[in-house]
């Protein structure tokens, strides 16, 4: 097999000298023929005409031999490519066309499977990443669809189960670290000893945590990333070892973890809503923590034993939750589920990356369609070409294999050229990174993009090339010859004696209707969700995460009076008119709940106490903000901490427990323990966690009786209120340069940013529809175009005959448009069924809603319309004396 | 003058040609009239065919080819059997043996 190769090899490239031996045995085999012949008596030439024809043909002979050396095949397509080339460049204009045509349908495609590879295909940056899995408990029957587990919970999965060979628990919240020139906020996660070798971390410096600090009575200490390392300590060499200061407690620093770790959000979502982890705490938990099974505001990740499946581990930690829902008489639905790492980062946006890699699939079936009709009317012109080779002797075989060859070059150039394409829209992407797609920022393009693009390149010249091939290659050959170079007619003015092309136009409307239909969707839901109201007004509003805890602000008093300090403050600055201060702004990560009784109320049985959310506002928080008051009063100075405890609830709320409108003056409790609240007002609900999202209950208290230490600051401003962001910074600063300002931003770009993953959908399947319409309208120009060419004589007749050019004009609308509307019919039937998929990226309308079917289908119809005009009216033109006197 | 000569049925021909190498190096010409002799002028074989017939069994790797000096004094390509080709001859004996029994066999049978 081997020696085969290389005899293969050598000849390949040894080719001339193969040739010049070959001819040269053959001299000598005629000689000593015909040196046979002339010993029997015959003349010179009677000899060597005879040595002649018991050889045969020489030509066929040498045909033969380099058949039979096995490398016909590569020659014949060393031969085809020189051609293919030289042909391409004859014709440069069409061939830029398709070349552009393909790069961009390429390039979009390339594009989209790095984002696809990149957020679905990758493993996470962890050891045995496939092994990880996060749990989480579920109680969908009493409307709690995920929750944090608790400390008992860890401790009883950790001791009972037969499938993980590590657990770790984890707790996420922002600290304060002070010491520096201005104190910072930074993301921390207490965890076990267990988590960073469980991920497979090795620390850059130092160590990470000694089992013996997963219980209390250690030195302090803390793990600092490598980001915050390098930003805030200069990457001293010599950090491990030395004190600072968090939370007001010294901690000392015993490691550096590596560059490249991370453990963002999207892979574990903490309870504190943290982005991205810069410091690392121990969790030391005793053994009262171990039963402790209120906290449910921790993580817990763990790794599956080598060949145990998830649903192995589903199953034994199914039953470890159902013997804690008999213990601790949870709701008949409680279970806790095991979901892999990769499910976690990527399984909401998974069906909308899917959707998109389908919707450029589709785009670039369209771009070969395109090509396709081009290299069609291409091959009409080249009659005569593939005659004369078919005449002299060409099989079909060889024609078709030529024209492919023609077409795979033109699929790899488009390819290369593709690849330009894919690099600008990866910029782009990134560019337009809305920032909470996971993976996002680690696109690019590896050597799975490229093998893919080589892949879709030679395919794609396969796909174009085949029926354009196989039809020129069943030329008829009186008629093509005949037809004296301007190759044959297709006949007349009539659309259907070109059904090939009749077909891909057709393909092309129907498949670009279907990615109208699926884009027009997404800008509808999107108009939806502009048209949501957030249910305070947005404009002109400035919000800024003010955190005043540590030793210094320990006591209540000490916390509401910085925070009064600094309201007077912000009032004071030129362009503010109102200020308030909120625990948890909407559409931030930032959250707050807990448990609430309400007098007269007697929750179900087997289901656990009411949970709402529960806020502390300022007094002028709802002013500010234009959050309107329904009933009752807001919050006032005359609530203090001396006075009768009052809340504020939402409309939501109100409506639950109060249909009548009564909710003013009732009471509220959040355990048997704490004293009664009165309901003062009821306020507006308001988006907190996403304008497509439903809110839950709230319930708000007055700062002055609930002083938090972390609050979100909101001015009104008369003008743009971005300006006033620094001057709004330097008064915290001034007031206390060891309390950390992050996160401002106007609310306006709050919504905005709400909306970005949404936005992204929208923007990049409306890109691909609108690309795909322009394609779909160049094919029908195409076709309609050079249907209006070939039948120039019959429309010269007609007119000679005495034909209305209105007729003509007619005539060429009708053709154009049975393709469309065909086109069009098939494409409501496939959007019919493919729109369903995007369910979950709908807001507000339906996946059949009629309004983008018929609004699509028109629009479409429209282009096709415009796309036949050109042609028509060039149609109309034709002057009969002219026209007749060329044939 | 060959109209009661046979043709040559497929794949003989790389037969034939192993066994005339298996004496002696030939080069092509000779090959060919040592063909015609030992199959006693009854076999028709196209001189044409023999040239391709060489190229594949040098690919497969069971004859090799070298220049030499004829015995005319002129350079002449000579084919050898490598180890391989004498082994597939052996092989191709036997087959084409039994092939011609098994056929004899069965016309007898009629």
């Amino acid at each position: 097999m081997l020696s085969d190769l290389m005899y293969r090899l050598r000849t390949l490239f040894r080719r001339r000298a193969v040739d010049g031996e070959l001819d040269e045995e053959l001299r000598d085999h005629l000689d000593r023929e015909a040196e046979k012949y002339r010993q029997m008596g015959a003349s010179d030439e009677d000899a060597m005409r005879s040595a002649r024809l018991a050889l045969g043909g020489q030509e066929q002979v040498r045909q033969q031999c380099r058949e039979a050396r096995g490398t016909r095949l590569l020659e014949d397509f060393i031969q085809d490519l020189k051609y293919g080339v030289r042909i391409l460049g004859k014709n440069p204009r069409l061939t830029a066309m398709i070349i552009l045509s393909l790069a961009i349908g390429i390039g979009a495609n390339t594009a989209i499977f790095s984002v696809t590879s990149t957020l679905l295909l990758k493993p996470l940056p962890y050891a045995d990443a496939d092994r990880l899995a996060i749990l989480w408990l579920r109680s969908p029957g009493i409307g709690i669809p995920q929750d944090w587990p608790s400390p008992g919970q860890y401790h009883d999965i950790k001791t009972q189960n037969k499938v993980f060979d590590a657990a770790a628990i984890l707790y996420g919240r922002d600290y304060i670290l002070t010491g520096l020139p201005r104190a910072i906020k930074v993301d921390g996660i207490s965890t076990s000893s267990s988590l960073l070798p469980m991920l497979g971390v090795k620390p850059l410096l130092g160590r990470v945590f000694l089992p013996e600090e997963d219980r209390p009575g250690q030195a302090l200490t803390v793990v600092l990333t490598y980001a915050l390392w390098k930003q805030s300590f200069g990457g001293d060499a010599s950090i491990v070892g030395r004190s600072i200061t968090i939370d007001g407690n010294a901690r000392t620093v015993i490691g550096v973890l590596p560059r490249e770790f991370r453990l963002n959000h999207e892979v574990v979502p903490t309870v504190g809503g943290i982005d991205k982890p810069e410091i690392f705490l121990p969790l030391p938990l005793d053994s009262k923590d171990d039963q402790d099974y209120g906290p449910e505001n921790f993580n817990i990740l763990a790794r599956l034993k080598p060949g145990v499946t998830m649903q192995q581990a589903q199953a034994d930690i199914g039953a470890i939750a159902a013997r804690l829902r008999e213990e601790k008489h949870r709701d008949p639905s409680f279970t806790i589920s095991v979901v892999p790492l990769l499910e976690q980062v990527v399984g909401n946006i998974r069906s909308a990356v899917l959707i998109l890699f389908g919707a450029v699939a589709l785009v670039l079936l369209i771009a070969c369609t395109n090509v396709a009709n081009l290299m069609l009317s291409r091959a009409t012109v080249r009659q005569k070409e593939i005659a004369m080779r078919t005449a002299l002797g060409a099989g079909r075989k060889r024609v078709v294999m030529q024209l492919l060859t023609e077409s795979v070059l033109l699929g790899l150039l488009g390819g290369a050229a593709g690849l330009a394409v894919a690099a600008a829209c990866l910029f782009a992407v990134r560019r337009m990174h809305p920032g909470n797609i996971p993976r996002l920022d680690e696109l690019g393009m590896d050597f799975r993009v490229l093998a893919f693009t080589l892949a879709i390149s030679i395919l794609t010249g396969i796909v174009f090339g085949l029926a354009p091939a196989f039809r020129a290659s069943r030329v008829d050959l009186n008629a093509a010859l005949k037809a004296g170079g301007r190759g044959a007619r297709s006949g007349g003015l009539n659309v259907r004696r070109d059904k090939l092309r009749g077909a891909l136009v057709i393909a092309e409307l129907a498949v670009s209707l279907t990615l109208l239909t699926g884009a027009g969707l997404l800008v509808r839901s999107f108009v939806h969700l502009l048209n949501v109201p957030p249910g305070f007004n947005p404009d002109h509003v400035i919000s800024m995460h003010v955190a005043a805890y540590g030793p210094k602000y320990d006591q209540d008093a000490q916390r509401f009076q910085f925070y009064q300090s600094l309201a007077q403050r912000v009032l004071s600055l030129p362009g503010v008119t109102s200020q308030g201060a909120i625990s948890a702004l909407p559409l931030t990560p930032s959250v707050g709940w807990g448990g609430m009784q309400i007098e007269g109320y007697v929750p179900p049985p087997n289901q656990p106490e009411l949970q709402v959310d529960v806020r502390t506002a300022s007094p002028d928080y709802f002013t500010t903000m234009e959050i309107p008051l329904t009933r009752g009063r807001l919050f006032a100075s005359s609530d203090t901490d001396k006075s009768q405890p009052v809340v504020i609830v939402d409309q939501k709320m109100a409506d639950r427990f109060w249909p009548r409108g009564d909710a003013v003056g009732k009471r509220i409790r959040r355990n048997e323990k704490s004293p009664w609240l009165i309901i003062a007002g009821v306020v507006g609900v308001v988006k907190q966690y996403g304008l497509d999202t439903d809110t839950r209950m709230v319930v708000y208290y007055p700062r002055s009786q609930h002083p938090g230490g972390s609050m979100f600051l909101v001015a009104r401003t008369t003008a743009e209120p971005s300006g006033l962001a620094d001057a709004m910074v330097q008064q915290v600063h001034d007031l206390d340069p060891d309390v950390p300002v992050y996160d401002v931003a106007i609310m306006r770009k709050r919504v905005h940013d709400s909306l970005a993953r949404q936005r992204f959908a929208m923007t990049m399947l409306g890109a691909f529809a609108c690309f795909a319409m322009i394609l779909a309208a160049v094919g029908v120009y195409g076709v309609m175009s050079f249907l209006v060419t070939q039948g120039t004589p019959d429309i010269a007749i007609r007119m000679a005959l005495g034909a209305q050019r209105s007729s003509i004009l007619s005539l060429v609308f009708q053709q154009g448009m049975a393709l469309a509307l065909i086109g069009v019919a098939m494409g409501l039937i496939g959007a019919l069924s493919l729109t369903r998929l995007m369910g979950s990226l709908l807001f507000g309308v339906s996946a059949k809603d009629p309004l983008t079917f018929v609004g699509v289908a028109l629009l479409l119809t429209l282009v096709a319309l415009l796309a036949c005009y050109f042609p028509a009216r060039r149609a109309m033109r034709v002057d009969p004396m002219v026209a007749l006197r060329e044939e | 003058m060959g109209d009661e000569r046979l043709e040559l049925p497929q794949g003989t021909l790389d037969l034939l040609i192993l066994k005339a190498l298996a004496l002696q190096s030939l080069h092509g010409w000779a090959i060919s009239e040592r063909l015609q002799q030992i199959s006693r002028e009854a076999l028709q074989v196209q001189q044409g065919s023999l040239y391709p017939a060489l190229h594949r069994l040098e690919r497969r790797g069971w004859i090799k080819a070298h220049w030499a000096i004829s015995e005319n004094n002129r350079r002449a390509k000579y084919y050898d059997l490598t180890r391989q080709g004498r082994k597939q001859l052996e092989v191709e004996m036997l087959a084409w043996r039994k092939l011609a029994a098994a056929v004899g066999h069965v016309l007898d049978m009629a």
